[in-house]
């Protein structure tokens, strides 16, 4: 890490996320304040256009980097550097407005399961991020029903409200939700665990049209056929310091 | 929610180092936060936690006992705490909402819904008859009652319908922040969404800012961008709220979250 150039120098860095020595714990107060250790000084870069795999058992810290990239998870020490907008922001720190615009511009999240608002339809759902970005409604809605006709949701579902959908169509909303607007960083936590192969083809699609489209894709696949056909590096978290190993 | 929020937005509301006491007993201890322009801030804890005391104070109905509440007004930034009763009143009445647990607190039971909205509007110096009228036949619609009713009186509308009414008849003044204490408890859980989905419209629409006083984890989830945890006067945690909700980290924060199914 010493002879990498650091953030904010003039020789702008080619990655687009940088995770220096990050550490993460989850102390559970209320049971016996057990300490869990996730991250001891994790290090990695990732660069647009490439899509890196986490892999390792339950319980390695798959979905909990993922979850710290996005913010959600507070980071103990160490940074994770974004380029947003052309310069090199620590979301490890930032301010609630920076986290707002990062993840209404740079990174998109699909999470293992939507978390749906009662009485907003499907299609409302799957366009919101393109309404926060101030894209009309009509364009965005367009937009919304060509990408739920592309999962194989059926049109007399766009205007229900998601509650009442199956899993798989849950997920596939979910889906829609994370590709419609472009981000330059996209983080997927098992996005294929509960489609059927048509659908998972079609994921697979939306994942190697983003990746030409310079995102730079970092999942977490339950099947290792799912992402064998794009992926760029897989990075076994089981192991720490990790193992990075090309996709077999 | 994605709130649409500039990067570094001046604050609508700034609280320093507010505190109340009732002789000895502490209302809330050195309260400090800021509230952007969009931003919905919840405010959690539980019962004589200190969060309608704060929600008070914020709303003019209590005087803190130590502390500043700023307000941006066209003048630039002015302290509620330091002002007098006529200027208090004016930055209330024209920079806030609020909106209470009870519908039958904050509405005129006795004159017609159009007359609660109304009543708003001249208070702020509207005379027109039929602009006011109009305004309150528009309001209706936006929180969603059928504009039928604008001669009804509040007292034939169902719990959510009064509570709708209540944020219609304090947006009609287009105040940039609305001040909440508990709109959904009491309310059925389906009643309950459709205010929730009212009130996101609203804050897209509108680019509203509210303080959320609630108790209700999973309502704070779905309307809040940042949270404020409450135990005895004092905050003990904040962050965004999938950081609180996900990832908490003070002890009473993960009691709090840990006892409730799903939040």
């Amino acid at each position: 890490m010493k002879d990498l150039p650091m953030p904010n120098t003039p020789d702008t860095p080619s990655w687009i996320l940088n995770l220096e020595n990050i550490e993460k714990d989850f102390v559970f107060h209320h049971q016996q304040g057990t300490r869990m250790t996730v991250f001891n000084g994790f290090s990695h870069r990732f660069y647009p256009r490439k899509a890196a795999i986490l892999s390792g058992p339950s319980g390695s810290g798959k979905s909990t980097l993922l979850r710290m990239i996005y913010g959600t998870y507070k980071t103990e020490s160490g940074h994770i550097w974004i380029t947003h907008q052309g310069r090199q922001v620590d979301i490890a720190g930032a301010s609630p407005a920076l986290i707002y615009a990062l993840r209404r511009d740079t990174i998109g999240y699909v999470s293992q399961f939507l978390r749906v608002v009662p009485r907003v339809s499907a299609l409302d759902t799957v366009i919101e991020p393109l309404l926060a970005r101030g894209v009309p409604q009509n364009e965005a809605a367009d937009a919304g029903r060509a990408l739920l006709e592309r999962l194989h949701i059926p049109s007399t579902m766009w205007h229900l409200s998601a509650t009442t959908f199956s899993g798989g169509e849950q997920q596939r909303i979910n889906l829609a939700r994370g590709f419609i607007a472009p981000y330059p960083i996209l983080l997927l936590d098992e996005p294929t665990a509960s489609l059927d192969l048509k659908n998972r083809e079609t994921v697979i699609q939306l994942i190697t049209e983003a990746l030409n489209n310079n995102t730079c894709v970092i999942g977490v696949f339950h099947d290792p056929s799912d992402h064998r056909s794009f992926a760029d590096q897989v990075i076994d978290l089981s192991t720490q310091p990790c193992q990075e190993t090309l996709p077999s | 929610m994605t709130p649409v929020a500039d990067l570094n937005p001046p604050p609508l509301l700034k609280v320093a180092h507010l505190c109340k006491f009732f002789g000895r007993h502490m209302g809330c201890h050195d309260i400090s936060f800021e509230v952007c322009p969009g931003e919905v801030i919840g405010v959690v804890g539980e019962s004589g936690s200190g969060k309608s005391t704060l929600l008070n104070c914020i709303a003019g109905r209590i005087r803190p006992s130590n502390g500043s509440v700023w307000f941006r007004t066209p003048d630039g930034m002015e302290d509620l705490c330091r002002c007098d009763e006529a200027r208090m009143r004016r930055i209330i009445r024209t920079r806030t909402g609020y909106v209470t647990q009870h519908a039958s607190q904050g509405l005129k039971m006795h004159i017609s819904a159009g007359g609660n909205i109304g009543e708003k509007l001249m208070a702020a110096g509207t005379r027109h008859y039929g602009k006011i009228r109009e305004a309150a036949l528009m309001w209706l619609d936006k929180v969603e009652i059928d504009p039928g009713r604008i001669d009804d009186l509040p007292s034939t509308f169902s719990g959510g319908m009064q509570q709708r009414l209540q944020i219609a008849a304090n947006l009609v003044t287009a105040p940039e922040i609305l001040l909440m204490d508990e709109p959904t408890s009491g309310l059925d859980v389906s009643v309950q969404a459709r205010l929730i989905d009212v009130l996101r419209k609203l804050v897209f629409s509108l680019n509203l800012s509210m303080i959320l006083v609630t108790h209700d984890l999973a309502v704070a989830r779905l309307l809040c961008h940042r949270l404020y945890v409450m135990k005895q006067g004092e905050i003990v945690e904040s962050g965004l709220s999938d950081q609180i909700l996900d990832d908490p980290r003070k002890p009473y924060t993960q009691l709090l979250v840990s006892s409730v199914l799903k939040p």
